[in-house]
């Protein structure tokens, strides 16, 4: 069973390629156990807010969650005491993406000795698990009873829904208000959990947090690059050598986790993500960036030759359209047309594009989240890098079916 | 106190915006309109004499989704 296929209940298999971290010991059918937890990572080491930050920022830790926010500088805008709020995010909302479910189910202590590591330096109690996944909370669920230390986490089930994972649409669903974004944006560290500053992250960057707490800086410094130490999770999709949910060492180099691919475009960063040509690329964010990309919600996906590229995209499209919350003019009527054009584009029917390039330009930025600016940075890298597809379709099309290689939620592939 | 001003800007609130597009038409110097009615405002910052006008934009929304802030 491929990835592609698998029912949403499945755990997707790990696949371990030699940097084995925060997903020591977890399988897609074995959960980690406190036991084997502690046994792998060591007693859990608590640290203060001071070190936290430093050793944050030393080993330059980014947010996991897509944004790659500095975790020391949130860390720093917070004033330690019984007030401070933790929220880790675990709503992980990219259909692509199965990093964060793969943590929680498998080893969900990893994510919970993060959490009980912040709690400690910001010196609260007041820690939240925010979860789409059932099955990811039932594990997040047993592992906190499993331990004697974390009777105190709340984790909260919230509504599924790309934009339901944006941090302020998620501090609205734990607050049991509909699981939107507000208009009007305020930093989690200023007003987060119950209206009190609140540390709010990725459950991954809790993981790594975790770990640097135990490792210290320079053991944490020991995998990965100069410029980025340590290992990123990531869902490697589609045709690739090794399908599946993998802890990858940074510096690790792109081509070897897509495979020879040729000249297909290789998706980065999931849904909000960008199609690329590019080759000699590596796992660094900083490096990344400069060639314009963003390793976002960690995933890399190839295309198998047999399905229609074009009609991939538009079927994802599509969904991206239908996932906006409503809420702001320009992602719901601006989405719904490019979703419309694409569609077209795919079917061969004449499409105006240059009104398409136009809308494609005009929505990032004008919304109250960053999906309509990630949906179209989607959309506009497909079509220009499937510009040959594009030319084809213009012909009438290109033959090929569309398989529905690009996993949507409650559909079969 | 710095001495250095902060930049004004005008933004939108556009979980209010419904696109009635006054704002549009009261400074289409700065404020344009896209196929839909929503406004694509001009990005740079708003100097003393953009002040007013930019203001007045502001008040004219029905909706009070167009902001001058500081930042």
């Amino acid at each position: 069973m491929t990835l592609l296929d698998m029912p949403p209940t499945a755990t997707p298999p790990v696949v371990s390629l030699g940097a084995t971290r925060v997903l020591a010991g977890a399988s897609h059918h074995h959960a980690v156990s406190y036991a084997e937890h502690r046994a792998l990572a060591g007693p859990l080491v608590y640290r203060t807010h001071a070190w936290l930050c430093d050793a944050a920022r030393q080993v330059r830790l980014l947010g996991r969650g897509g944004a790659a926010f500095p975790v020391a500088t949130k860390l720093a805008a917070l004033v330690p005491g019984p007030a401070t709020g933790v929220l880790v995010n675990g709503s992980e909302s990219d259909p692509a993406s199965h990093k964060d479910r793969v943590l929680m189910r498998s080893a969900p202590h990893r994510v919970i000795d993060g959490a009980m590591v912040v709690g400690a330096a910001l010196g609260t109690a007041r820690i939240t698990i925010a979860v789409h996944d059932p099955l990811a909370a039932r594990a997040l669920a047993d592992a906190c009873r499993e331990r004697g230390d974390a009777a105190a986490v709340r984790i909260a089930v919230t509504a599924a829904g790309f934009v339901g994972g944006e941090i302020r649409a998620v501090l609205n669903a734990v607050e049991g208000r509909p699981a939107v974004p507000d208009g009007r944006p305020v930093l989690p560290t200023e007003r987060g959990l119950d209206g009190t500053p609140t540390f709010a992250s990725n459950a991954e960057t809790f993981a790594q947090l975790g770990l640097l707490a135990v490792l210290g800086t320079s053991g944490y410094a020991d995998v990965g690059t100069a410029s980025e130490p340590g290992t990123s999770l990531g869902t490697l999709l589609g045709d690739v050598p090794r399908p599946g949910v993998a802890e990858i060492a940074h510096g690790t180099s792109l081509d070897l986790l897509t495979g020879a691919t040729g000249d297909r475009p290789v998706l980065l960063g999931g849904y909000h993500g960008t199609w690329s040509r590019e080759r000699g690329l590596r796992l660094d964010r900083a490096a990344l960036r400069e060639h314009g990309l963003d390793w976002g919600a960690g995933v890399l996906a190839v295309l198998p030759r047999a399905t229609c590229p074009l009609g991939e995209v538009a079927r994802v499209a599509r969904w991206l359209a239908a996932e906006s919350a409503g809420q702001c003019g320009p992602c719901v009527f601006g989405l719904a047309a490019i979703a419309d054009d694409l569609t077209r584009l795919h079917a061969g029917r004449p499409v105006d594009v240059s009104a398409l390039h136009r809308r494609l330009g005009l929505i990032a930025g004008r919304g109250a989240c960053g999906h309509p600016a990630g949906a179209v940075r989607f959309v506009a890298s497909a079509v220009t890098a499937f510009s040959d597809e594009v030319r084809a379709h213009a012909g009438g099309g290109c033959g090929r079916p569309v398989l529905g290689s690009l996993p949507l939620p409650g559909r079969a592939a | 106190m710095s001495a250095r001003r902060r930049e004004r800007r005008l933004v939108v609130d556009w979980t209010r915006c419904d696109g009635h597009g006054l704002c549009a038409r009261i400074w289409p110097e700065r404020i344009g309109v896209d196929e839909w009615g929503f406004p694509v405002l001009d990005a740079s910052g708003l100097d003393e004499d953009d002040l007013r006008s930019a203001r007045r934009a502001a008040l004219v929304c029905p909706r009070l989704a167009l902001r001058v802030i500081s930042a």
